[in-house]
């Protein structure tokens, strides 16, 4: 059941089967480690560099692509301005879109 | 099943205007009804399919002539209404299908008796004829009028809950933009018509020799179609459009969505096939696809409404479907031309798979909980059990990773564009990364995290149309080449080499 793209191919089998060694290489390594585990106990609570954290403290959605969204602020802010919501910019930029298929299909 | 083709689209039109009344009488036979109805367009609506599939060729059915045969008058000419159902109209016609159904199986524990539900069960079957309607029809006018008819019924769905700000807003916008984009393709309908005194496509097709207004109609039907595909720059509609919508309508206005995209290759390839489908044309559709796909992932990044991410997330598959498009344009009659439309035609089904399954998690957590903030969201998994799982299993296909239907699809994708643009295939694979990213952080804002507050799971009903397509997630990624063969395939050789028997099988000869 593999499909070919006329320069490689993409079989679901072979990659579901490689991904299931991949794992038990994975669970293996897992069992040779240290059984010290307690649930219930201070093991459970998080680590953030050995800070004493407030209750209910936790890595916010946010927190996970702060460093991504700061470094492309300057773009998203260009892009958060281009989607005003005002329904003036929406026509004009369809009116944009339709000056530039017209003007494609004319000289194409 | 002769009749099968109109049965399918004039079955929900008449199902959708007799709900009211039936709601009058007793609300259980309304639901009974309506249940029927979906039952009935499905069993239609599949024996279309199975019959073109099965024949190989287009299947004609006309109206108001003495056989559902007989498309052409003694004379030769075409004067009826005729419904054209090839290979990518019935594949198209399934991705209807699978869209209406679910979202109506889903509306019926979805939607409140007291917040609308027989306006929105009603306005459903109207949209799910409309596009049945778009991708059946052989004649031009008659593709203009189930246009508005998509248009109207999307509008009036994404807005009818009045009691709430934002739906009205969006759906006023939305109807601006629609009621535009319809008016550029009844110009164009117009320009055409005034030339060459004919609407059926086929008919059209065989006159169309590539004058100035022919070139004025494309230029008008492609602005007006890729505004309705939500192609950057004119998208700005789509995000609110499917963030405000209820649920059960988000996943049908993908596949209305898609029907744009499906009504650009009908227009490329079969109507202005023979004398005006150049590369340049291609370009400009591979180009916008491109920066689409890019602008509605890195809008995704910054979103706090979880409605409008997934929305962005659903606008970016559709700049992949029309990167595609346009790669398979400019290399039309190439190898990888066919390869990219295969990944392009095939995304479509994977795209309505795995946006409409976050669609409907969506839509269950807004019921649940009562909020789409992702600031105010946070440890739901342990209630949330299932949608957490549909959630994940959908960021997941959205953005490609194997072994899920997504990956399948843009494989073939990016390997075709690289061919025709290392550059283009390079921003695709990147957004995907991106997309990521933004499926991640909207997973783990929303279900994991200490638990916040107690919330009831969702009624088994929406459960199991999320299971439907959380199936075809997994099934359509583990056995691609089993659906490609048999459904995709023909729908590509349907426009690329099958203009010749469009044309015959309307037109005879």
């Amino acid at each position: 059941m593999r499909i070919g793209s006329g320069e490689g191919f993409w079989s679901p089998i072979v990659w579901v089967i490689l991904a299931l060694g991949v794992l038990a290489i994975g669970f293996a390594v897992w069992l040779q480690g240290r059984r010290t585990y307690k649930r219930g106990t201070e093991q459970e609570e998080p680590f953030l560099s050995g800070e004493r954290l407030p209750e209910g403290a936790g890595v916010g959605a946010t927190h996970l692509y702060w460093g991504f969204a700061e470094a492309l602020k300057p773009l998203l802010v260009r892009l958060g301005a281009f989607h005003s919501g005002f329904l003036g910019d929406y026509v004009g930029w369809l009116l944009v879109l339709l000056v530039i298929s017209i003007l494609v299909v004319m000289l194409g | 099943m002769v009749h099968a083709p109109v049965l399918a689209i004039a079955v929900p039109l008449l199902g959708a205007f007799a709900l009211p009344l039936l709601a009058r009488l007793n609300r259980r036979a309304r639901d009974l009804w309506a249940a029927g109805i979906a039952v009935a367009t499905l069993v239609f609506g599949i024996a279309v399919a199975v019959q073109v599939f099965a024949s190989g060729r287009p299947l004609v059915y006309t109206l108001g002539a003495p056989s559902p045969t007989a498309s052409v008058t003694e004379g030769g000419f075409p004067i009826r209404i005729v419904l054209v159902v090839d290979a990518l109209g019935a594949y198209m016609g399934i991705i209807a299908l699978l869209a209406g159904a679910v979202g109506l199986f889903y509306s019926f524990q979805y939607l409140v008796e007291e917040e609308g539900k027989t306006l929105g069960t009603s306005l459903l079957l109207l949209l799910w004829a409309g596009i049945l309607g778009l991708v059946y029809t052989g004649d031009l006018f008659n593709f203009f009028v189930f246009l508005e008819i998509t248009s109207i019924a999307a509008c009036a769905l994404i807005g009818y809950r009045v009691w709430e700000p934002r739906p009205p807003e969006a759906a006023f916008k939305t109807m601006v933009m629609y009621t535009l984009g319809g008016l550029l393709v009844l110009v164009s309908v117009g320009i055409l018509y005034g030339e060459y005194d004919a609407l059926n496509i086929a008919y059209l097709s065989k006159l169309i020799t590539g004058t100035l207004l022919d070139k004025l109609a494309l230029g008008l039907l492609l602005g007006g179609l890729l505004m309705k595909a939500g192609a950057v720059p004119a998208h700005m509609w789509a995000p609110d459009a499917y963030g405000e919508a209820p649920a059960m309508a988000a996943i049908v206005l993908v596949a209305n969505t898609q029907a744009a995209i499906y009504a650009l290759l009908r227009v490329v390839f079969t109507l202005f096939g023979g004398a005006l489908a150049s590369p340049g044309i291609g370009w400009l559709i591979a180009s916008l696809g491109t920066v689409t796909v890019l602008v509605a992932v890195l809008m995704a990044v910054v979103q706090r409404h979880l409605g409008r991410l997934v929305a962005y997330g659903a606008v970016s598959q559709l700049g992949y479907m029309l990167l595609a498009v346009g790669v398979g344009v400019v290399a039309a009659g190439k190898g990888f031309g066919e390869v990219a439309l295969k990944g392009g035609i095939f995304h479509m089904i994977n795209d309505l798979a795995s946006v409409g399954l976050l669609f409907l998690v969506v839509g269950a957590i807004r019921r649940a909980v009562g909020s789409v903030d992702l600031l105010s969201l946070g440890g739901l998994g342990h209630t949330l059990r299932w949608e957490s799982g549909f959630f994940l299993l959908g960021a997941l296909a959205l953005a490609g990773i194997p072994p899920l239907n997504g990956f399948a699809s843009k494989f073939l994708i990016y390997e075709s564009t690289f061919k025709a643009s290392p550059i283009l295939a390079a921003v695709a694979v990147l957004s995907s990364i991106l997309l990521l990213g933004v499926g991640v952080r909207a997973f783990h804002g929303i279900f994991l995290g200490p638990k916040t507050r107690d919330v009831a799971s969702s009624p088994r009903g929406m459960l199991v149309a999320m299971g439907v397509l959380a199936v075809i997630i997994v099934v359509f990624g583990l056995f691609p080449g089993f659906f490609i063969e048999r459904m995709v395939s023909p729908a590509v050789q349907a426009i690329l080499g099958g203009r010749a028997s469009y044309l015959a099988a309307v037109l005879g000869g």
